[in-house]
């Protein structure tokens, strides 16, 4: 059994309502979000406009000439105790395998363009900066530490198509963490991988970034194209509360799935599951190996 | 049509923005300065969100190639017409052949070109609006260059018995150098101190070079953070937060000396402390003041930032009932 932490409410402007529901990452907090804010869709209320989960809160943004703010915060606030009990959290998510390429000299030359606007000026490439902070001395134990675990994507916003990917089964002192960049970087590669925090991000297109670089996705997260049977119907592969497995590949494997997916032959491995939260809080680590079997 | 012999620095097509996708990380674009696009719509009798072009600090010249009406609202600009001046805030017939030129602001960012009819692109994840980042909406995702050809509806009917029609003076927004912008304190403030809160308040700070669409960014005080552990998960700078959902407007500290402002075309999420929330009203006022330019932050209660909502819809409406009429 676990218990789910209280909920505190804020504006942002006008137009916005801000829950937090904790000010650390947890998972149960993560959930509570999808419940709360997946309950919210289902109830189509007229005068909201946009509903964010997010890692350990969510957002709302509203029509504040359609609905009260004081009648809306209560009304968010009677959902938010009743999706509080984790039973409640149950859902059918989807595993999607996403082919890396770590340490690749792409990231490391990003690492040294924007080296003065990052934590630390020293290190080598980003790559090495987390694995240092992080207490490895080889690349393939921090590659595996990186790779083994199955993450959850607690939150999408950033860039269309960005996904926070958040390590599940682990102890808080098992996850790879770091500071993001002091001053954002004004440029990132098209899906690179990066690490701010206790999260992974691919960024979907070149963008502004303060996440450490840590190597390349071999797949998009976002194409608009529509050559790729698999996003044929929507321009983004992720969706809360979706289950990510990073896998290592070489330089020669990366560059083959890049000419699959610039021919449209490429497939991403997709196997979809019910998760039960309650299960999974039990046993995580056992319950986590019978959810990945075959994958 | 509207054939492009030179898109200016940053000509794009814009309507009121995008809606419904913001949880998968998609802003809402749209013109920076909603006052001006509305008003340039509301003078021609459009709907007030057809999609008009906004224009950024240096205009672009443009070859008319159907007989229609314009009205240029927003940052103040030279527009000439075959080499002839034009006002703005006015409605203005154009013949076919006709040559406009737009060219450099002295004061504020955007200016707008509105036509009857509005500009016509395909909608993309519902609007025909611009977000640059990731080449989405608008013309083919990007600014305008030489050589395009840029769709314009119809002109409606009764358009052209209306030419000449002004914006009344005491509807039309001021462009200034120093500009006071109104905040609903939130969101993480509680890790900023006491003396970084003051200091946000009552200090004045710079617009700096790289602001854009997406985000303005701001240098000049120092907002000092509390000194304690960032939250599990944050990442252990004093600047860190879990990551959330940013609202359009959030104002971010990602170091002690500088803030980021998010504007229509946001990175819509990140873990940067978050002072607060610029209210709804006075976005516009934002992307309107240019590099170097001076601003100070005011904090109002959430009631405050509804009244000025609302100041703002009142105004709209009674100039739309005024020119009707």
């Amino acid at each position: 059994m676990f218990t789910l932490p209280e909920t505190r409410f804020d504006f942002g402007g006008d137009e916005y309502i801000y829950a937090e529901i904790s000010r650390d990452m947890r998972e149960e907090s993560n959930f509570k979000a999808l419940a709360v804010t997946n309950e919210l869709r289902k109830r189509q209320i007229p005068g909201i406009q946009d509903i964010c989960p997010s890692n350990s809160s969510y957002i709302i943004r509203f029509d504040p000439e359609v609905i009260s703010v004081a009648d809306l915060l209560e009304y968010l606030k009677e959902i938010d105790i009743t999706k509080s009990n984790p039973s409640e959290l149950n859902m059918q998510v989807r595993i999607v395998e996403i082919p890396i390429w770590y340490d690749d000299p792409l990231t490391q030359e990003y690492s040294r363009r924007f080296q003065e606007r990052n934590i630390a000026h020293e290190a080598k490439s980003n790559f090495e900066l987390v694995m240092k902070l992080n207490g490895y001395a080889e690349k393939e134990r921090f590659i595996e530490a990186h790779s083994s675990s199955p993450y959850l994507i607690t939150m999408m916003g950033f860039i269309p198509g960005t996904a926070w990917e958040y390590p599940l089964g682990l102890t808080k002192e098992q996850i790879i963490q770091t500071p993001k960049y002091i001053s954002p970087r004004t440029d990132t590669p098209s899906q690179a991988v990066g690490i701010g925090g206790a999260f992974t991000v691919i960024y979907p297109l070149s963008a502004p970034g303060s996440y450490q670089l840590i190597g390349m996705a071999a797949v998009p997260v976002f194409d608009q194209s529509q050559r790729l049977p698999d996003l044929k119907d929507t321009f983004f592969l992720a969706k809360p509360g979706d289950i990510w497995k990073h896998r290592p590949v070489d330089e020669a494997e990366y560059n083959r799935i890049v000419q699959q997916v610039d021919e449209g032959t490429y497939r991403y491995r997709i196997k979809y599951v019910d998760f039960s939260t309650e299960d999974y809080f039990a046993d995580r680590k056992g319950y986590l190996k019978q959810l990945m079997e075959g994958f | 049509m509207f054939y492009i012999l030179d898109g200016g620095l940053q000509t794009l097509v814009q309507d009121s923005g995008r809606k419904d996708y913001y949880h998968l990380g998609v802003p809402p674009s749209g013109a920076a300065d909603r006052y001006s696009f509305c008003l340039g719509n509301i003078l021609l009798g459009n709907p007030i969100d057809y999609a008009a072009l906004e224009i950024t600090l240096l205009g672009p010249k443009i070859e008319v190639r159907k007989k229609t009406v314009i009205a240029i609202t927003g940052a103040p600009m030279d527009v000439k017409v075959n080499g002839q001046p034009i006002p703005m805030w006015e409605s203005v017939c154009v013949q076919e052949g006709d040559v406009l030129t737009l060219r450099s602001t002295a004061k504020g960012v955007k200016t707008y070109l509105c036509v009857s009819g509005g500009i016509q692109v395909p909608d993309v994840l519902g609007s025909k609006s611009t977000y640059t980042l990731s080449q989405l909406g608008g013309f083919q995702g990007r600014k305008l260059l030489a050589g395009d050809e840029v769709i314009i509806g119809e002109p409606l009917p009764g358009v052209f018995h209306h030419v000449g029609t002004r914006i009344p003076e005491e509807y039309l927004p001021r462009f200034s150098s120093s500009i006071d912008i109104r905040m609903v304190m939130g969101i993480s403030s509680y890790r900023l101190s006491d003396e970084g809160l003051k200091a946000f308040l009552n200090s004045e700070w710079q617009v700096g070079l790289e602001s854009n669409n997406i985000a303005y960014r701001y240098t000049g005080a120092t907002a000092a953070f509390q000194s304690v552990d960032p939250p599990f998960g944050a990442g252990n700078n004093a600047s860190n937060t879990v990551d959330i959902v940013y609202p359009i407007g959030a104002i971010m500290i990602p170091n002690e000396k500088e803030l980021i402002l998010l504007l229509r075309d946001a990175t819509t999420g990140g873990g940067f402390v978050t002072i607060g929330t610029t209210i709804s009203a006075d976005l516009d006022l934002v992307a309107q003041s240019r590099p170097h330019s001076i601003t100070r932050f005011i904090a109002v209660t959430h009631d405050q930032a509804i009244e000025a909502r609302m100041q703002r819809k009142r105004k709209l409406l009674s100039l739309q009932s005024l020119l009707k009429g």
